[in-house]
């Protein structure tokens, strides 16, 4: 309880720390491209057909985790004005004009890039380039929503969210992250998470393709995490809290943070998980339906409870319908009789 | 005024309250769990004010069953240890006349007689309800005691009994509630010789009648007791 009271106030103090930060922020748009992408619906059509809007709505980028960027941090080859309708597409492990808090080197994605790289969600020369482009990169989860409002109550959701890995930092360690907005600001609440890497594992044909377990998301939903997630409790493990957000690996690499050898140290890593996880603890199969193959025990138990439950119920059932029939036909034909 | 028949003492009375306060508590809190995706746990959670708070409730309520069977053992131990009950008194035990009770009252049920079992102090359909919960406590509190201590219980067993905890609780749980909602509840409740309840769990006691009607053979020892002793 006094844990809470300790977090609210620390809420509240973050809050404060973001809105005056948001108040002094710099100008993004040092370069003058709202002059043409400013204007409502600026379409340009696209080779595929269609129409794209390149339209920059101000007050929703200047919301954004990338406020501070100015375009042509990101959007490098551009060079002259007006510039070629034909851009190349954002490479987002490059260095930007944002500086690193203390160390004071240009701050860039290429960690999380490399990682990304070498995970199960990289290039892999055995696929063929249609299975490669199929896999997400960057921005298929990092969407950079320009109409990322920061909103009362989701505010305080995606804080709550924060100091799940920034309590053991104290409130210097928020400080830090808040105001130099060189990490993520606003980490998503756990069950966006799910819900974006469900958007392609719970697609069946697709993990087929890829020979991935197809019961990864249904097995997840119907565990002690998924279910609590889907009662609102937040500070559960999401897909990214066991399978890393970058270097997301098969339980067979040695280097995965779910391989035999490293699985009691994924459950214990944090002080709001199963800090004093034992080697055991951990080999409980969390989000795989059991099998008589792979895990023949679980899966004869619940078969057992099945079968007793149906058989019991079927035999209460029956006792009370029939004890049911006889107290209705003997009334009934009691009353015949008077 | 007819004359009442002591069934339940108080002792046995609270203990049967004890138990299905509880029973219902943990229903509530337990099933939106179970199934995670029901509108109606939804509003149960919000009622109590989330999942964090619905989970204490939830261990509050599965202490107080705990000690109140672990009180029930202990009870019936000191009736038959301390106080030298005998055996043949204790009228839960399952018996032979309990199956012949069974086909007698299948054979009714299906007009084959109009010859409806005579019951002692308790019938088959009592005792069935008795053993099911004696062996429900043992899978609810095992399995529950695991998925609240699951790392403590780690030291002692292997990982794959959390998994077998977590389906023999959520699975016992659905065989239980529907035993009581179904089962129970009708024959205490909505059976039409009994409509609207049984009251003898608050009374206790239950008139000359309706031992006639339910416990033929125990009002006929009663008195044949009485005669000898006059």
């Amino acid at each position: 309880m006094l844990a809470m009271i300790y977090r609210s106030t620390r809420l509240s103090l973050l809050g404060m720390l973001l809105t005056t930060t948001l108040l002094g922020q710099q100008q993004a748009d040092a370069e003058n491209c709202y002059l043409c992408h400013d204007l409502p619906m600026l379409g340009v059509s696209s080779t595929d057909g269609g129409m794209r809007n390149f339209e920059v709505i101000a007050g929703d980028y200047e919301h954004s985790t990338h406020r501070n960027v100015i375009c042509r941090d990101c959007h490098t080859d551009i060079n002259e004005f007006p510039h070629p309708e034909e851009v190349q597409k954002v490479d987002c492990g490059k260095a930007c004009h944002i500086t690193k808090p203390f160390a004071l080197t240009g701050y860039s994605h290429t960690d999380q890039r490399d990682s990304h790289a070498i995970s199960s969600h990289g290039q892999n020369p055995k696929h063929s380039d249609e299975q490669n482009a199929k896999k997400p990169d960057c921005k298929y989860c990092h969407d950079n929503s320009f109409r990322n409002e920061i909103l009362e109550d989701d505010l305080s959701k995606h804080s709550d969210h924060c100091l799940r890995c920034h309590e053991g930092e104290g409130l210097a360690g928020v400080i830090l992250h808040v105001s130099s907005h060189s990490e993520h600001r606003s980490a998503s609440a756990s069950i966006r998470i799910v819900e974006l890497c469900s958007s392609c594992h719970a697609d069946q044909s697709r993990m087929q393709e890829f020979d991935v377990n197809l019961t990864q998301v249904a097995g997840y939903e119907n565990h002690f995490h998924g279910k609590a997630l889907k009662r609102g409790l937040d500070n559960v493990a999401n897909c990214v809290d066991c399978h890393r957000n970058h270097l997301n690996l098969p339980a067979t690499d040695p280097n995965s943070s779910i391989h035999a050898n490293n699985i009691q140290m994924t459950c214990s890593a944090n002080t709001y998980c199963h800090s004093n996880a034992t080697a055991r603890f951990s080999t409980a199969a969390i989000h795989s339906e059991p099998t008589p193959a792979d895990n023949p025990i679980p899966f004869f138990v619940e078969w057992g409870f099945i079968l007793l439950t149906a058989g019991t119920m079927a035999f209460l059932l029956a006792h009370i319908l029939l004890d049911f029939g006889r107290w209705a036909v003997d009334a009934y034909t009691i009353r015949r009789k008077r | 005024m007819s004359r009442e028949f002591l069934r339940f003492n108080l002792n046995q009375r609270l203990q049967h309250v004890f138990m299905f306060v509880p029973f219902i508590i943990l229903v509530f809190t337990g099933f939106p769990i179970k199934f995670p995706d029901s509108v109606f746990g939804g509003w149960v959670f919000a009622f109590m004010g989330g999942i964090e708070n619905a989970r204490f409730i939830h261990r509050i309520a599965a202490a107080i069953m705990i000690i109140n069977f672990v009180y029930h053992v202990l009870y019936v131990l000191y009736n038959l240890i301390v106080k030298r009950a005998p055996l043949s008194q204790m009228y839960l035990l399952p018996t032979m006349k309990d199956a012949r009770d069974i086909k007698t009252n299948l054979r009714y049920f299906l007009f084959l007689s109009d010859e409806r079992p005579k019951f002692h102090k308790f019938s088959y359909i009592e005792k069935f309800d008795y053993w099911a919960v004696f062996w429900g406590m043992f899978i609810m509190a095992g399995s529950g005691l695991i998925l609240w201590f699951p790392v403590e219980f780690s030291r002692l067993l292997p990982g794959v009994f959390i998994q077998i905890a977590y389906i023999a609780h959520s699975d016992e749980a659905l065989l239980a509630f529907l035993a009581i909602a179904i089962w129970h509840f009708y024959n205490v409740h909505f059976n039409p010789r009994v409509w609207p309840a049984n009251k003898v769990w608050y009374k206790g006691t239950l008139t000359e009648e309706e031992m006639e009607h339910e416990h033929p053979l125990e009002l006929e020892e009663i008195k044949a007791q009485e005669k000898a002793e006059k």
